[in-house]
């Protein structure tokens, strides 16, 4: 058996990020879709950790940190953010989004 | 750690503070005076900026941020588009129902990511700084919560801006985990190393989509009409001028020093993606008929300019695109304060809504002319000698890379399409027939400043280019050489 070396980590990260990326795509409930983009944002988080140990630095790690706290306050404004919108609009769908067209 | 070197930061960030705890104490018609004293407060920190100028470049922070001559140019770039957008928040404030400080003092959070963002030397750095912006940005998009208009685009600008910081945290992510580096200076010492290694260039490319969202570039500019219609004025001229330029900051930073082999290899690319977003922003803004949807596909059609100084992979061409970024700091500001004032007066933002504005208020038809004549580039207004700089450039690389001359071709067709839909505007300001209403419209005092300051800066640079242009190839040609 091989040990578990970088290259797996980053398949799993990049399935994770492809499956966040379809989900963004084919999905239609804003909610879902913010789910997805979070799934996306870890999807990077786990390869920076994994990477940041093979390289034997911490700067990685750090950034970690940062994308977590960040992630944080995006969801706070972009949760908001749908709730006002559901409560003008009681829908969560993007097809509904069609105020603003040509 | 050398803090003296982000004061002007930490002053921008505690105005900022100071104008949500003065909010608890005032009363609401002096709430809204609140941005005087911001505009004030921000003219002060752009005259201290010059007492930086003597200094050469320093690094701060573990070399995560960096003061030289490029970043000061945009942190007054950003200074001064954020006190004209704080004077048209002013003007804005009776439509805003209710935390007009909030607006003031997001203005403010903004401005201090687009310094950051200007300084930054290190992707964690990108990050934060980009980070910064964007979601100040999704609260101002959205301000106006009783509109169904500025909440759908604020959601719009939401979904497309977390995607594309995803795509920008993935692409940090590899070009980490290949090279082991996030400073730039760091990256480009070995980044010779890696330019067959598929991780770090996708990675590489990750972070460009990333950051042509910012600039509203292809392949992330689709939400810009709808965000830029949605969005209350000051907030989408704030994102047309202020967000665009540090988009810009931060792209010249990654592409030339942390990456600039790789950034050479790719001169194709940045050419087809200028090609793209020229064409995509010329060619939709024809049929539109709001005023707000039309500056938002001329933004992406000028992001497609600027990224000519890009694909140019020359110091003339980068120099040409903060003179551009100049001149187009004017246009659009003037274009939105023009929307202000006249929406302001009347519902709607549709091009009929103009008919007549040339009997109405002589002053805001000649500098709403003036600014979409500018934007088209048209002489002899800073926009001509803008687009004349950037595609000297080009052509002074189209010896090594014939595509380039392609380029230059699809500018000139962009500029001649651009005329006709500008014209569609400068028509409806001066021969439409029977305007429905003649009567003459008020501009407040201090609007009308900054309307003639705008005016007086598009004449200025058009008329005497030299002093700006050569801050400009001073200021490429220090960080080329640092």
């Amino acid at each position: 058996m091989t040990p578990i070396g970088p290259q797996h980590y980053l398949i799993v990260s990049g399935l994770l990020f492809s499956l966040g990326l379809l989900g963004v795509i084919l999905r239609r409930n804003l909610l879902v879709i913010y789910m997805c983009l979070e799934l996306m944002l870890n999807a990077a988080n786990l390869a920076l950790v994994a990477l940041s140990h093979f390289n034997g630095k911490l700067d990685g790690q750090i950034v970690v940190f940062f994308i977590i706290t960040v992630a944080a306050a995006e969801v706070a404004v972009g949760l908001a953010l749908i709730v006002a919108l559901y409560r003008k609009r009681q829908t969560a769908h993007v097809e509904d989004l069609t105020a603003l067209k040509l | 750690m050398n803090y003296s070197l982000i004061s002007m930061e930490i002053a921008v960030v505690l105005l900022g503070l100071g104008l949500l705890l003065a909010d608890l104490w005032l009363a609401p018609p002096a709430k809204v005076r609140l941005g005087y004293v911001a505009a004030v407060g921000l003219a002060l920190i752009f005259g201290w900026s010059f007492t930086f100028s003597g200094t050469p470049s320093a690094l701060a922070f573990s070399d995560m941020y960096v003061l030289d001559p490029l970043a000061l140019y945009f942190k007054r770039f950003s200074l001064l588009a954020a006190i004209v957008v704080l004077i048209m928040s002013v003007g804005f404030a009776e439509r805003i129902a209710a935390g007009i400080s909030e607006f003031y003092a997001l203005i403010l959070f903004a401005l201090a990511g687009m310094m950051f963002a200007a300084s930054a030397n290190d992707l964690a750095m990108l990050f934060v700084a980009m980070e910064l912006i964007t979601v100040t940005f999704y609260v101002l998009t959205s301000f106006q919560r009783a509109r169904l208009a500025s909440l759908e685009g604020g959601v719009k600008y939401l979904i497309i801006g977390a995607l594309s910081s995803a795509f920008l945290v993935y692409g940090i992510a590899l070009i980490f985990g290949t090279t082991g580096q996030l400073n730039f200076d760091q990256i480009a010492a070995v980044a010779s190393k890696y330019e067959d290694n598929k991780i770090f260039l996708l990675g590489v490319f990750f972070v460009l989509v990333g950051l042509c969202f910012k600039i509203a570039a292809f392949p992330a500019h689709i939400w810009t009409p709808d965000v830029y219609q949605g969005s209350p004025v000051p907030a989408a001229a704030f994102l047309a001028v202020g967000s665009k330029a540090a988009g810009f900051a931060l792209l010249l930073r990654v592409l030339f020093t942390a990456v600039p082999g790789i950034t050479n290899g790719w001169n194709h690319l940045l050419i087809a993606l200028a090609i793209v977003t020229i064409l995509y922003g010329n060619l939709c803004a024809i049929p539109q008929r709001n005023l707000k949807r039309i500056l938002g596909y001329s933004s992406i059609a000028n992001a497609g300019y600027l990224l000519l100084g890009v694909a140019a992979l020359n110091n003339a061409g980068r120099a040409a695109i903060l003179y551009y970024l100049g001149g187009y700091l004017f246009a659009v500001l003037a274009a939105f304060l023009v929307i202000l004032i006249v929406m302001n007066d009347a519902e709607g933002e549709d091009i009929s809504v103009l008919a007549g504005l040339n009997q109405r208020s002589p002053l805001l038809a000649a500098v709403l002319t003036c600014a979409l004549v500018s934007l088209a580039g048209i002489p002899p207004l800073a926009g001509f000698f803008g687009k004349f700089l950037l595609i000297r450039a080009v052509l002074d690389e189209a010896a090594n890379n014939p595509a380039c001359y392609w380029l230059v071709a699809v500018a000139c067709f962009g500029v001649v399409v651009s005329i006709y839909y500008y014209f569609g505007v400068i028509r409806a300001i001066y021969w439409s027939k029977d305007p429905p209403v003649l009567s003459p419209i008020p501009v407040p005092r201090v609007l009308g400043a900054a309307l003639v300051f705008c005016l007086l800066g598009m004449l200025y640079l058009g008329l005497f280019p030299n002093h700006l242009v050569e801050t400009t190839q001073d200021a490429v040609k220090f960080w080329a050489g640092r």
